[in-house]
């Protein structure tokens, strides 16, 4: 019974990865047709470096090998709840600051919005499929917004959507590592595990 | 007590200083006080200081009763001129020098008091530096006009203010062109007050302590590009400055995408100028500080216009509870969010003011204001604001005379009566105040629309009715509604759905349009009958009554169904008063009657018909005793079926009429009949036979050459079936020229032809002619066309060789050998020895050969040889044979063929040529037979007896065979050169040389398709002819020996 327990979570995780992996591919993109989009509505140097953006977890980190796929689930939500919360700002600006003026980059940020919004969820699936669940958000929120000046929330939006399409492309590592199946142990086991 | 001991010396200096203007004044010397000023700052009190020398600089001085230690005392200022004396004491108090001065008013300087600044306050999202200070006007007794001067960094102003015995805070804006985070900016002021009635000399104040406004590179952590996030207009100055932390450079700074040069302010601050600034994109111009390659600071600038004035601001209600109104904004202000163009809607009577919310990308604007109780008029005054600028538009108007309702709701339509029905419709809104103008658009089938206006009082969210009457019974209407204000139009709303009813039947209108026709016996009538109109009918016919009453008995009656429209009766042999009555689901028609008696008719005429084009116009002379009018019948005959009977009705005072049906076709042959009516019955007047429009003959008549000599030729014609007429025969067009028998040629009339003659044979009984003044033994092509009004048939035609002299012909055209073997050419010896009728010599079973003729080079341009041309002809015998062609044509034909040949560019030097010769065994490849138009390019010559092998034309030619089919050919007349010098070569297999093929061709005489034009069988006289057996021979050469030449 256990057995066909474990067998069954294996493939409601190994269904969820494939399909987030095709969630982030498609996030992934959308964001970099985005990114094209808002550097020329936003009057922006695509070679702009851009500082990183507070509250997002980089997508970069040393020794990924090593993580656990708990810890990866973790950051991934961390990242995209992060993301969701930045994208409907972003979005709010754009309608604060353009109105009705350029509609498709509203529809754009909105699309991606969601793509986030859904990938979130499926994120926090794949931790429900752990024992211990996605953690809640409470004061997980992001911390307000800082009072920035217009060029500096263009840049912050580039800085947003720039780390966006770098975690999409993390993230779609992640899950195929989380795809794998552990030599040896059951697949159910494999997330929670090692050092 | 010190005030008054005051006054009082006051008032003794002033006595002295009168005298002392009498007797003269004293002039100070070395040691005595001396430079005496006297300045006031208020007019009321003035300082006076003076110098004394050395000596006295430890004593005390007088001044009259004023005691002061120093050079300086303040004393009342003097109502008039005055004498000062000063004194000064010793410190032990004795007097040490008087010195008097003469003090005159005009000597008192007036200096005001330098101003104080109370606050310097920047605004720095405007760049606004606001300054207050206090006039000091308390100080003077009465009001006095005063002048400030201000100076900020590097400005200076001028102020103007009043001083009015009070102390005045006042205050004065200044907006910096540039941002005021740029740089430190600081303000000083002083003051000049403008006493008109003090004499003495007049100055500025001192200046007051600097006041500050530090910028940001001031503060330690200050750093930006300023301004943050402004709007400015279009056409603006902008100067935009980067403040950056200590010992950073700027590496650039650019606007938008264009790097602008740097004004250095301070160490920590650079600004740019942006001269007459353009318009934004819709996220703003960004401005860029780049202070290293991975830092940077920036603002954005939002260009833009100021709003136009609102266009075309227009109020209406739909309902009196909302009030709509529309405009358009103009000229787009380029600022769109939080800075776009803001609008909101100010009624002036009863001082609501409501914003609106617009879309920016909409082109129309619209803002709803509610109607307010009891207020017929507003005054609206639409204002538009946004961060550049300001306009407002102005709209008065009477709401009831602004009414736009919306488009009619829940259409009804009911009724059960055949003429009238009543319609019901919503109008969603308060009308109340005013009357309704509803109309309703009535159409049926594809006729046009008729509108009735419908006037009613308006009502609160009501239903509406209306009736129509005077419909056709039995139709199907559609209905559609709109209304609009009835006193005071506005607009009409839009349409209501469209809403379709049937009326219901009522009994046919009318009876039906009858006719009869006796059975040429006369013991049965055919009785016809028109369907009546869809608005007669008035429902769906579904029979007709037909009786037949004798003195009101009757005799028969019957019902025929629909959809005849005729039925027989039986008469016997009395006539009698036939009644036809249309019969409907709702009731019958009145009868329509009609006598089945036919008067007797003599002499009835058939005349022709005018065709119209339209119609057929037929006429006819008054008959004054058809009291009841006339009727035209006609039939109309379509395939096997029997002709359809139609007619028409005319009263009697009609003599004509254009007959018009759409069963009409042109070309077609009509016959009508005119019936006159009396009352005793119909009578045949006549009968007139008409086109509606003529056409030209469908074709010519066939006709043939009955006879023929040296100078004549008498053709013979048929008649032409009248169905091909067309039209009315008008006559006969004969046509003729000198011509062979072309495929290519153009008819005789096209051809242009300057010898062309034509006979016009108007006298349509005529069917012979005998055309005279030919020529002897020429080819004519005679063309015959019949014609109506309608136009010249086609041609048949017919090409004739006339007889020749046979004294020219042994002289000079001595007989040709006639190849026994060859059954082609068994001809008859001498046409003028043979019979005498024509003959047409057509070559009998022609056994063909085939010539192939591959070219590997590509096409040369064509050579006409007209070297070989030649108007000479030998005389060849005919053959008897019959017109096998249409075309009829007479020729004197010799098989085998001529093959013409193509010369492609021949090189001279190069006879040969890579033209490719295939010889097919000419008894065994006896082709089937080719329509003459798949070998257009072969050139026909069609001539009687002998011609010399000429005109042949030099067009590609590929020649499957000497074939049966090649008529054309095989009718070619005489004897041609058949000659190729390229396949005269002996060793080829496949040439006429070897052994086989020649036996074959043997029986002919020469070989029957080669390549060339090179004579074969040369004329008989034609000694120096190349030979065949000639191996080798060249075209070169041919030409080269051509014995002609």
């Amino acid at each position: 019974m256990a057995a066909a327990d474990n067998t069954s979570a294996a493939l409601r995780r190994r269904d969820l990865c494939s399909r987030g992996i095709r969630l982030a591919g498609k996030m992934r993109s959308d964001v970099v047709d985005l990114l094209d989009t808002y550097v020329e509505q936003q009057g922006l140097d695509a070679s702009a470096s851009v500082a990183a953006v507070e509250g997002v977890p980089a997508a970069a980190v040393e020794r990924w090998d090593e993580q656990t796929g708990t810890q990866r689930l973790l950051e991934n939500l961390a990242a995209y709840r992060a993301f969701r919360a930045l994208l409907a700002q972003m979005l709010e600006e754009q309608q604060e600051q353009l109105g009705e003026a350029d509609a498709a980059l509203g529809r754009a940020l909105a699309a991606v919005l969601l793509q986030v919004s859904a990938f979130t969820y499926h994120l926090e699936e794949l931790l429900r499929l752990e024992s211990r669940g996605p953690p809640s958000e409470e004061g997980a929120e992001p911390p307000p917004a800082p009072h920035l000046s217009l060029f500096e929330r263009k840049l912050r939006g580039l800085g947003v959507l720039r780390e966006l399409a770098q975690w999409a492309v993390r993230s779609t590592r992640d899950l195929r590592q989380l795809a794998k199946p552990s030599p040896g142990s059951s697949s159910a086991a494999s997330l929670a595990e090692s050092p | 007590m010190w005030k008054n001991s005051s006054l009082r010396c006051l008032f003794a200096i002033a006595i002295l200083c009168l005298r002392s203007l009498i007797y003269g004044q004293e002039i100070g010397s070395l040691g005595h006080p001396q430079n005496l000023k006297c300045v006031t700052h208020n007019l009321r009190k003035m300082i006076c200081t003076w110098d004394v020398s050395s000596k006295g600089r430890h004593g005390q001085t007088d001044i009259l009763c004023f005691k002061t230690k120093e050079k300086r005392v303040e004393i009342p200022v003097p109502e008039s001129s005055s004498m000062m004396t000063i004194t000064t004491n010793s410190i032990s108090g004795t007097a040490f020098v008087t010195k008097e001065f003469e003090i005159h008013k005009k000597d008192i300087s007036f200096v005001p008091l330098a101003p104080r600044i109370l606050s310097l306050t920047p605004d720095f999202s405007t760049s606004t530096l606001n300054l207050k200070w206090s006039d000091n006007g308390s100080v003077f007794l009465y009001g006095l006009d005063a002048f400030w001067q201000i100076q900020i960094l590097r400005k200076e102003v001028t102020y103007y203010s009043k001083l009015t015995h009070e102390d005045i805070i006042l205050s004065w804006n200044w907006t910096s062109d540039m941002p005021l985070e740029c740089t430190s900016h600081y303000v000083k002021i002083r003051c000049y007050i403008n006493v008109t009635q003090f004499v003495g000399p007049k100055d500025w104040s001192d200046w007051s302590p600097v006041e500050e406004v530090p910028g940001k590179d001031t503060e330690p952590n200050g750093s930006g590009v300023f301004p943050q996030d402004t709007v400015v207009a279009v056409g603006s100055d902008v100067t935009i400055c980067c403040v950056h932390a200590k010992g950073q450079q700027i590496q650039r700074m650019t606007y938008g995408r264009e790097i602008y040069p740097m004004i250095r302010l301070s160490s920590r601050s650079s600004a740019i100028r942006v001269l007459n600034a353009s318009a934004s994109d819709t996220s703003g111009t960004n401005v860029v500080c780049r202070l290293s390659e991975d830092d940077m600071d920036g603002t954005v600038l939002f260009v833009g216009y100021a709003p136009d004035t609102p266009q075309n601001l227009s109020c209406e209600t739909s309902n009196f509870l909302k009030i709509k109104c529309t405009w358009k904004p103009g000229r787009p202000s380029g600022l769109y969010g939080k800075r776009r163009t803001k609008y909101s809607l100010f009624e002036r009577i009863s001082g609501k003011n409501v914003s609106c919310e617009v879309n920016e990308m909409n082109r129309e604007r619209v803002c709803g204001f509610p109607v307010l109780a009891d207020q017929k008029t507003y005054d609206f005054v639409l204002g538009v604001s946004n961060p550049i600028g300001q306009a407002e538009s102005l709209l008065l108007l009477d709401l009831t005379q602004r009414v736009h309702p919306k488009a009619p709701e829940k259409l009804a339509v009911s009724g059960k009566s055949s003429t009238s029905v009543r319609l019901h419709w919503f109008l969603n809104g308060s009308f109340a105040e005013i009357r309704l103008l509803c109309q309703i658009e009535v159409s049926h089938g594809h006729s046009e629309q008729r509108l009735h206006n419908v006037s009613m009082p308006g009502g609160e969210f009501s239903t509406y009715t209306a009736q129509l009457n005077a419909l056709h019974a039995y139709t199907k209407y559609q209905f559609r509604v709109r209304c609009s204000a009835a006193d005071h139009f506005w607009r009409w709303s839009d349409w209501s759905r469209i809403e379709e009813h049937t009326t219901l039947e009522a009994p046919p209108a009318r009876g039906p349009d009858i006719w009869r026709e006796k059975s040429p016996s006369g013991k049965s009538l055919k009785i016809f009958w028109k369907p009546l109109s869809l608005s007669e009918a008035n429902g769906k016919i579904v029979s007709h009554e037909v009786s037949c009453y004798l003195l009101e008995t009757p005799l028969e009656y019957k019902e025929v169904t629909e959809p005849s429209n005729s039925t027989e009766i039986k008469l016997g042999k009395r006539d009698c008063v036939i009644s036809v009555v249309a019969k409907n689901h709702a009731g019958s028609s009145p009868p329509s009657r009609i006598t089945s008696v036919e008067l007797p008719s003599d002499n009835v005429k058939t005349d022709r018909a005018v065709a119209m084009g339209n119609g057929i116009y037929i006429s006819w002379s008054s008959y004054p005793n058809m009291t009841c009018g006339y009727i035209v019948k006609w039939c109309h005959s379509s395939g096997s079926e029997p002709c359809s009977v139609d007619w028409q009705k005319f009263p009697s005072n009609t003599t004509d009429a254009v007959i018009k049906s759409a069963l009409f076709r042109p070309g077609v042959r009509y016959n009508f009949s005119l019936y006159g009516c009396k009352s005793s019955g119909y009578q045949l007047l006549k009968n007139i036979t008409g086109y509606m429009k003529e056409l030209p003959p469908k074709r010519a008549p066939n006709f043939t050459v009955e006879e023929t000599s040296s100078d004549s030729i008498l053709v013979k014609w048929e008649d032409i079936p009248i169905e091909d007429c067309q039209g009315f025969l008008e006559g006969y067009r004969l046509s003729f020229a000198k011509g062979e028998k072309d495929a290519l040629k153009p008819t005789l009339s096209e051809s242009g032809n300057p010898e062309l003659k034509v006979k016009n044979i108007t006298d349509l009984t005529k069917k012979s002619l005998k055309i005279l003044d030919l020529q002897g033994k020429t080819s004519y092509q005679l063309d015959l066309q019949a014609y109506t009004a309608g136009g010249l048939s086609p041609p048949n035609s017919l090409y004739v060789v006339t007889k020749e002299d046979c004294k020219i012909k042994e002289t000079f055209y001595p007989e040709i050998p006639n190849p026994e073997n060859s059954k082609a050419l068994q001809f008859q010896k001498n046409i003028c020895e043979g019979n005498k009728t024509l003959k047409t010599l057509e070559m009998n079973p022609c056994t063909p050969n085939s010539v192939e003729v591959v070219e590997t080079r590509s096409a040369a341009p064509k050579i006409e040889d007209t070297e070989m041309m030649s108007p000479a002809a030998d005389t060849t015998v005919p053959e008897d044979g019959s017109d096998s062609e249409t075309e009829n044509h007479v020729v004197v034909s010799y098989c085998p063929p001529i093959i013409e040949e193509e010369i492609s560019n021949p090189p001279m030097d190069e006879p040969v040529g890579s033209s490719q010769v295939v010889y097919i065994d000419i008894q065994s490849m006896y082709q089937p037979q080719i329509k003459p138009e798949e070998e257009p390019e072969i050139d026909l010559v069609t001539t009687a007896g002998y011609k010399p092998q000429m005109q042949l034309p030099v067009s590609a030619l590929k020649i499957e065979s000497c074939s049966p089919a090649e008529e054309e050919l095989d009718k070619t007349t005489g004897y041609r050169p058949q000659a190729n010098t390229n396949t005269w070569n002996m060793d080829t297999p496949d040439s006429p040389g070897s052994a086989e093929s020649n036996n074959e061709n043997a029986s002919f005489g020469s070989p029957c398709s080669i390549n060339s034009r090179q004579f074969l069988l040369p004329p008989k006289d034609d000694e120096d002819s190349p030979k065949p057996s000639n191996v080798g021979w060249s075209f070169t050469h041919f030409f080269q020996n051509k014995p002609n030449d």
